[in-house]
Order: C-alpha cells, then sequence, then structure tokens
C-alpha cells in the first residue's frame, strides 16, 4: 500500500492534471524494457487514463478507455505487463522476478475492473512483502527475514520448548561445573605427594612414622576418589543429558512434522522429500547434540581454562606469560587451519557425492543401463568420479597430515618455555619438583579448552543454522487453515461451483470462470485433454489448495468453512498411481477407517475384486507390501485401493484416473466394483478412456481451463463439438488397434 | 539376405518448421505478429489445421537456453500451443532475424555478474554482493546456495536467487582471484 501511494503521489506531482482520486492503482517497475538495463519507473492506471514513467519521464499514456484487456506474461527471470488496444499488444513494464507476484495479481483485477468495475487491494497484504529493517525481501511464502532476526529471539524460542527440560539442562550445566573443578584437583594433589612426601626433605627419616604413612596414603586415597568421582559426575550428567536432549527432540520433532502435515500440498510440494527430511531428523539431531555436548562443555572449558589461568598467574605472573605467550597465536593458527581444512574436505564431500549421485543412478535404471549396452560408458563415468573424488581425499588427507603435527607441536610449545624456566628455578631452590609437575600438567590442560573453544562458533553456527531452518518451516503460513468457527458437517453431496480461478503460480490460471453444480448421487465424468486442469477441479474439491477466486461449496456450505478433517473424512479418493504404505495388505486396506473389523475388511476386499488375489499369496492378509515388501501389480494395488475407498464409506467419490494403468479384463472388473461403490454418492471421475465414463449421469467437457460442455453423452454427441471429436478420435484409434 | 528398411523417425513425426518461405514476422505495437502458412492436415479432434494463418501476439521460447540461444527457437500462440520451430534466426532476413533477437533477449533477462564483494552465508542463507557487467551493484538473497547454482558446464554457472531472478557467471575462471575464492566452495 505504501508504494502505491508513494506512487500515486509522484504522478500528481508530475503531472498536476491527475487527481489523486482518480488513480485506481500505480505500481514499480525495474527493467528498462530492453537490454540487461534496471532502471525506476512506475505504471499508473486512472479512471481515464494509463501513464507509463520511466525515471519521471512520460514514456506511454493510454486511453483507458481503448483497452481491450491487460496481459501478464512470465519471461525467464523477468516479467511483461502488457495491454491490448485495437487489437495491437502494448508493453507497459517489464520487471524482475521479485515483482511477479505483484503485477500479476494487479493485471488480474485491472481485468476483473473491466468486467465488474471492481478492485480489490487484498493483493497488497501477500505482495508487499519487504523487511522494515533491512529492505529485502522475504523469502517466498515467510513473513520472517531471516537476516534480520536476532538469534536471540530463536535462542529464546529454543528455550521456551526446552521449558520442560530446563531443569535437567541446568542440572547438567552445574555438573560440568563441578567437574571442571575436580578435574583440576590430581594435579595440585600430585604436587603435595610430590613435594610433601616423596621429595620431602627427610622424607626416609619420617617415612616410618604414622603421620607421614596415613598422610601418604591420604593423598593416593584422595586422588582415588576424585578418579571415582569424576566418573560418577559423568555417569550422571550423561543420562540427565540423554533425559533432556532426547525428550527435546522429540518433542521438536513431532512439532516440526505436525507443522508438514499441516502446510498445504503446494508448499509442500514446493520443498523435496529430502529437504523435509532433513528438518525433521537431521537438524533436530544438530540441536540435540548441541544441548547434550556443546552447552555445559563450554561452560566447563570456559572454567577450566579460566581456573588454570588465575591459578598460574596467581602463582607466577611471569611463568603465566611465558605459557600464555602462544596462546593467540595457536587461537590464530587453529582457525586458519580449520578453515582450510573445511575447503578442501568439504571439496572431498562434494566428490564424494558426485560420485555416489552416478552410482544411485547407475544402480536404479540398471535396466535401463543393460537394455541399451552403456555398461562401459557408465563404467567411465563413474572412474572419472572417483578418480577426482581419489585426488581431493589424497589432497585433504596429506594436508591434515601433514599440518596436523605441526599444530600440536604449536600446541606443545609452551611446555619448553616452562621446562626451562621452571628448571631453572628448582635449580635455584625457588620452586620444588611438585611445583614443575603442577605446572607441567597445567599446561598440557590449558590447550584443550582452547582448541574446544576455538571450535565452538563454528558449532553455534551450525546449530543456529539448524534451529533457523525448523523455525522457517515452524513460522511458514497455513495457507489452507481451518477457520476458527469451521464447523464439522454430515454431507449430502452436492457440490458448486461458483465462478472458480485457481492457479498454482500467479499469472498462470489452471482454472477460470468455473461454474457448476453436481447433485447428490451424481456420477459426473469430467473428460479433456492432458493438462486442462482435470486433476486441478478435483484437487479443490478436496480443498488441496485453496480457489484464488470465486468459490466451492458442498451442500450450500464454502468448503473453507468446513473442518478439515470433516471434509476429508467424507471424500474417498481413487488415484491413477497407487500409494501402499509399509505394512500389510490388511493396514492399507483398513488406512481409511482403523477401527474396521475384519469381516469389514474382508467384505471390503470382497466387493473390490481383491480379495481372490490376496487370498492366492501364501499370507493372505498378513502379506508385507510397500517399500521392502511383496510387489503387487498395478492392477492389485489399484483393487486394494478402491478397498481402501470402499471401507471408508464416502459421500464423495472422487476416481482419478482409477482404471488407466489396467487391461481390459481387470478394468471391466474394477469398474462394475466402482458402478456398485457409486450408487447412492456424489462421483467425480476423471477419465481418458471416454467408454468407462459412458454410464455418467453427466460430462464436463473442459477446455483452455474453462468448462466448455454439459451434458449427457447421448446430449454431447448430438451436438458434435469437443466431447464427440474426443469420442470419435478414440473410436478410430480402437479400430485401428483392432486391425493391427 | 534382404536388408530390412526400417522406418525413419522423420516418416513418422514431423516437426513443423518456421522459416523465410512460410512465415512473415511484423512489429506490432511492441510485441511481435506472425502470418504463416503451413501444410494443411487434420488434428486430432478432427479439426481442421495448418493453412494460412495470422496471430497477433506470439512468443518465442528457447529449446535449448544454455546451448543455442538464437536456435531451436519455439514459436507459440497465446494459450502456448506451438505454431511451430525456427531453426536458426540468422536464416531470416537480417531485418527479421535483428526483430526475433531482440525479442529473445527481452524474454530471457539474466544479469552478468563481473565481480563478487561478498558471499555471506547465514543460517541458511547467503547474502551475496556483486558487481554487474555494466557496474552496477547486485544485492541479492539465495535459498540452499548448493541447489541454487546451476553449472551448464564446470565454469559456466548460473545463480537462481529467492525470487527466481537468474545471475550469469560466464567463466568462473575469468573472474578476479578474490572473486574467485569466494563461490569456489559451492562450485
Amino acid at each position: 500500500m505504501k508504494d502505491r501511494i508513494m506512487l500515486r503521489n509522484r504522478l500528481c506531482t508530475i503531472n498536476p492534471g491527475v487527481s489523486p482520486e482518480d488513480v485506481i492503482v500505480a505500481f514499480p517497475f525495474d527493467l528498462a524494457p530492453e537490454g540487461d538495463v534496471k532502471t525506476d519507473g512506475f505504471v499508473a492506471v486512472t479512471t481515464s487514463d494509463v501513464y507509463v514513467y520511466e525515471k519521471d519521464v512520460l514514456m506511454l499514456r493510454l486511453k483507458s478507455a481503448d483497452i481491450d484487456e491487460y496481459i501478464f506474461s512470465n519471461g525467464v527471470g523477468c516479467v511483461f505487463a502488457e495491454c491490448v488496444t485495437n487489437g495491437v499488444h502494448r508493453l507497459l513494464c517489464r520487471a524482475t522476478m521479485a515483482q511477479r507476484d505483484l503485477i500479476s495479481s494487479i493485471i488480474w483485477q485491472l481485468n476483473r475492473r473491466m468486467e465488474r468495475s471492481t478492485y480489490s487491494y487484498a493483493y497488497e497484504e501477500e505482495t508487499d512483502v519487504k523487511c522494515p529493517n533491512c529492505g529485502r525481501r522475504y523469502p517466498p511464502d515467510s513473513h520472517v527475514c531471516p537476516h534480520c532476526t536476532a538469534k536471540k529471539g530463536y535462542i529464546k524460542r529454543v528455550w521456551e520448548i526446552a521449558k520442560p527440560y530446563r531443569y535437567f539442562i541446568l542440572a547438567s550445566v552445574l555438573l560440568y561445573f563441578i567437574s571442571a573443578g575436580v578435574q583440576l584437583l590430581p594435579a595440585y594433589l600430585n604436587k603435595l605427594l610430590i613435594d610433601n612426601y616423596i621429595q620431602a626433605e627427610g622424607a626416609f627419616e619420617r617415612s616410618a612414622s604414622a603421620d607421614f604413612i596415613i598422610g601418604f596414603i591420604g593423598v593416593i586415597l584422595s586422588l582415588l576418589g576424585v578418579n571415582i568421582l569424576t566418573r560418577l559426575i559423568g555417569i550422571v550428567r550423561g543420562v540427565t543429558l540423554i533425559e533432556a536432549g532426547t525428550r527435546m527432540m522429540v518433542s521438536l520433532r513431532s512439532m516440526v512434522f505436525d507443522k508438514i502435515q499441516r502446510l498445504s500440498v503446494s508448499k509442500i510440494s514446493k520443498r523435496t522429500a529430502g529437504e523435509l527430511m532433513n528438518r525433521v531428523t537431521d537438524d533436530t539431531n544438530q540441536l540435540q547434540n548441541f544441548i547434550m555436548n556443546d552447552i555445559g562443555g563450554f561452560f566447563e572449558q570456559m572454567l577450566i581454562f579460566l581456573a588454570v589461568s588465575v591459578i598460574i598467574i596467581a602463582y607466577d605472573w611471569r611463568l603465566a606469560v611465558l605459557i600464555l605467550i602462544p596462546v593467540p597465536i595457536v587461537i590464530f593458527a587453529n582457525r586458519a587451519f580449520h578453515k582450510f581444512m573445511h575447503r578442501v574436505f568439504h571439496r572431498q564431500w562434494v566428490m564424494n557425492s558426485r560420485a555416489n549421485t552416478i552410482l544411485h543412478d547407475i544402480f536404479s535404471g540398471i535396466r535401463v543401463v543393460k537394455a541399451y549396452g552403456s555398461e562401459r560408458r557408465e563404467m567411465e563415468r563413474y572412474d572419472e568420479a572417483t578418480k577426482n573424488e581419489c585426488e581431493a581425499q589424497i589432497r585433504a588427507e596429506s594436508f591434515f597430515a601433514k599440518f596436523s603435527p605441526l599444530m600440536s607441536f604449536l600446541m606443545g610449545l609452551g611446555e619448553f618455555f616452562l621446562l626451562y624456566y621452571v628448571g631453572t628455578k628448582i635449580l635455584s631452590h625457588e620452586m620444588t619438583l611438585g611445583d614443575m609437575q603442577l605446572f607441567t600438567t597445567y599446561v598440557s590442560i590449558i590447550y584443550g579448552p582452547l582448541r574446544w573453544l576455538s571450535n565452538f562458533p563454528r558449532r553455534y553456527e551450525r546449530t543456529m543454522t539448524s534451529i533457523v531452518k525448523i523455525f522457517d518451516i515452524i513460522d511458514e503460513d497455513v495457507d489452507v487453515a481451518d477457520k476458527k468457527d469451521a464447523v464439522d458437517m454430515k454431507i449430502e453431496g452436492k457440490i458448486e461451483f461458483h465462478d472458480v480461478s485457481f492457479g498454482y503460480d500467479s499469472g498462470n490460471n489452471v482454472l477460470h470462470g468455473i461454474n457448476l453444480t453436481v447433485e447428490p448421487g451424481d456420477f459426473v465424468g469430467i473428460v479433456g485433454r492432458s493438462g486442462v486442469g482435470k486433476s486441478t477441479l478435483i484437487n479443490l474439491v478436496m480443498r488441496l489448495y485453496d480457489v484464488d477466486d470465486g468459490s466451492i461449496t458442498i451442500d450450500g456450505v464454502d468448503i473453507r468453512d468446513i473442518s478439515q478433517s470433516s471434509l476429508r473424512s467424507q471424500i474417498g479418493v481413487v488415484l491413477q498411481e497407487t500409494f501402499l504404505f509399509s505394512g500389510t495388505v490388511y493396514d492399507n486396506i483398513a488406512y481409511a477407517k482403523p477401527d474396521a473389523t475384519r469381516d469389514e475388511v474382508l467384505a471390503a476386499a470382497k466387493l473390490a475384486g481383491a480379495h481372490s488375489f490376496i487370498m492366492k499369496m501364501p499370507d493372505a492378509y498378513n502379506t508385507r507390501v510397500g517399500e521392502r515388501g511383496h510387489t503387487l501389480s498395478g492392477g492389485e494395488r489399484q483393487r486394494i485401493a478402491i478397498a481402501r475407498a470402499l471401507l471408508h464409506d464416502p459421500r464423495i467419490l472422487i476416481l482419478d484416473e482409477a482404471t488407466a494403468s489396467l487391461d481390459t479384463e481387470t478394468e471391466k472388473q474394477i469398474q462394475d466394483a466402482l458402478q456398485i461403490l457409486s450408487k447412492n454418492r456424489t462421483t467425480l471421475a476423471i477419465a481418458h478412456r471416454l467408454s468407462t465414463l459412458r454410464n455418467a449421469t453427466k460430462l464436463i467437457v473442459l477446455d483452455k481451463g474453462t468448462v466448455a460442455e454439459v451434458g449427457t453423452h447421448d446430449e454431447l454427441m448430438r451436438r458434435g463439438g469437443i466431447y464427440y471429436g474426443l469420442v470419435m478420435a478414440q473410436r478410430q484409434m480402437s479400430k485401428m488397434s483392432a486391425g493391427a | 539376405m534382404t536388408e530390412l528398411k526400417t522406418t525413419a523417425l522423420s516418416d513418422v513425426v514431423s516437426i513443423t518448421y518456421i522459416t523465410k518461405d512460410n512465415a512473415s514476422f511484423r512489429r506490432d505495437g511492441d510485441f511481435l505478429s506472425l502470418r504463416v502458412t503451413l501444410p494443411e492436415s487434420v488434428g486430432f479432434d478432427g479439426e481442421p489445421l495448418g493453412g494460412e494463418k495470422y496471430y497477433e501476439r506470439i512468443y518465442l521460447h528457447r529449446s535449448f537456453p544454455y546451448e543455442h540461444l538464437y536456435e531451436y527457437i519455439s514459436v507459440l500462440d497465446r494459450d502456448s500451443v506451438e505454431i511451430g520451430i525456427i531453426s536458426d534466426i540468422n536464416d531470416f532476413d537480417p531485418e527479421t532475424s535483428e526483430m526475433l533477437r531482440r525479442e529473445l533477449d527481452r524474454k530471457y533477462f539474466a544479469p552478468v555478474i563481473k565481480k563478487i564483494l561478498s558471499v555471506k552465508e547465514r543460517y541458511g542463507y547467503s547474502y551475496w554482493e556483486t558487481i554487474a557487467e555494466d557496474g552496477n551493484r547486485m544485492s541479492f538473497t539465495v535459498r540452499d546456495t548448493f541447489r541454487s547454482i546451476l553449472k551448464v558446464t564446470p565454469e559456466h554457472v548460473f545463480i537462481t536467487d529467492n525470487d527466481s531472478n537468474r545471475y550469469e557467471i560466464r567463466n568462473t575462471d575469468e573472474l578476479d582471484r578474490k572473486s574467485y575464492k569466494k563461490i569456489e566452495l559451492y562450485l
């Protein structure tokens, strides 16, 4: 809206003849009509004229009354707004993809305005999606700017999720603290052992005294005690963390999974199955690892480092300087080393995944490879990939082999300074052998936390990335959502389309201006060429997507007012490609009605003509199917799907090419089953083989996204239109194949 | 032994070519119109096809957008139904071929990146600051960087941003060393 008002004012300033009230809409564009040239322009549509300004210079002015139509068209990497005046197509503007949704919505509204004299700005909410903070556009389908979202906000939300487990986490952090303290004790006890007993003056003479023996054994027992304590803390901490981390991961996983399930099909299909799996498993795992190992670890290592530093400084600041001098060098070298390691190992990883992809491809398509005799070619392709991987690996590993000892050497450098310094102090009797033992231990301890801490930012970033990706899904807008007052209702089966338009992307309407009425109990066949929108039509009835314009009602109620669970529980679907879940045949049939009795399942299978083939298998209804199970033929799977739909006993039955992949005999059997199934329920059926729709009470012929013909088979045949043409063509084909 | 003659693919399917002999393009308004005479035939539904036809607005689409920019150009009508294919726009007279070239160049927009100032990776998005061929600065955000970089050849890449805008790097080897280092990880 801001843009529109701003541009309206700009227009009125440049062109004082225009009054603000007359401006219907104004929108910016950023590309010159030709060439890779960016520009700053805007199009303004007023009640009387259309203006196109580029850098405030008028480029085009057309009379609104002369415009027959506005057109939005997609380029590749850019979009166009056009209009037609007296049969001539004029370019209004060209813009980058960032403006695609805005411009296509405006063009749509402008055309609508010509038909109905109304203009709605409702699209502005969806298309005006810039981050107020940095001015970057939000990622598609999101209202969160990933760039500006404060880390704090996310950490707070993770902490919220961790609420039930926060005492576990706090307890474990506390245990890490204690363990840090405990870890420093043995060095001191060793010093006591050496200075007061082993190397003490007159130790030999006093060694028989009871005091000496008790003290000596006491120190050793203390060492043992500390050791046991460390292990015990480790055990308790481990158990606490596993409890907290795992439970939290599980609740986070179910949150993500639940959200994914609630997203509409269009949003889900924008992401690959692999990506969604990653969100649910890998990213939550990353967070679990971080909570279990890194949060407590951070405090522990920090404390060890600080405590050791303080002890050394308090003891002898010169010694501390000697020990700590290499620290910045080590940190710097370590970071540089890791950065480079990341690069070379990443390369190796890329090469490895490339080789794996090739392998996966070849194995999945082994039949094609063999059929075309291209084994040698594939062999060469794989050889090439493994050769590259091998080179990358040699490079990475040999680098690691060369530089890793160097890093260890650098880290151990402080010890040599220490030996020299403490050695001279011992010779001059300023320090004891016990001191030397204490410091060598501390020096070896101090680099551990340093190394750990210098890698911590990387782990933290990686975890934050996972967290952001998780919230990216959790925060995604649910576009097909239940209204607050959505109702559960018993469906009779009257379906009506009122002026429905819909497109999967902006600017590409698949269906437009659809008006239809289907009476309860009707068997309606939907006919038309491929890609004409038949499946889209039924997807809309199932409300897998929401219509862009118009409405669909069932028994007079808008389907957006019916709760999705209520709606879908009364719709049964049989698709061309049947998906069987991993499980038994029985599970797959009962999927639609988990509380079905065995008798109901048997009856449904029998009716669907599935019973006989199921009984031919040794494990009958307990046969495992799906990914790792028994392979069923297309017809068998289809009959299981029909049994599933039968058991569901839906009010509305949808058949999308349910019998297309079957041979004629099987099809006949299934058709008979469907005939029974569709009795007394509203059925929408899509079929290419028109003979299967002969019994339809009504046929709807779609063409170019609109309803072209409606009627019974006989009516449409008499009419001699598109349906007639399709039937004739199919008859000719079957004659030809019969003759062949 | 008699040799069996197989049927060539071209005997069964014929591609309708749009050539200088059967077609004339004109620029009406800001777009191209086409008058074409195609061989007469009967369509699947029995409707007559071919003959002389006039299209007041046609759309051009590259068949091989990364390899052949001005060859194998599909000519479509407003319903995206293909009218025919132009083998090579240079087969037309210079004026027409220039017209077609302009139309194609206008439709495919992918500014060329000359220099990469920075690529910052943050939480699964990467933020790019680049300099275009014309010296302008281009900033864009890429989601899932690895998958958004298309390698036409190992050196010729296209980057697709959050909004589906495309950016081209014609030859990564010709980038300056600093720029190259910034994208090396993704190649």
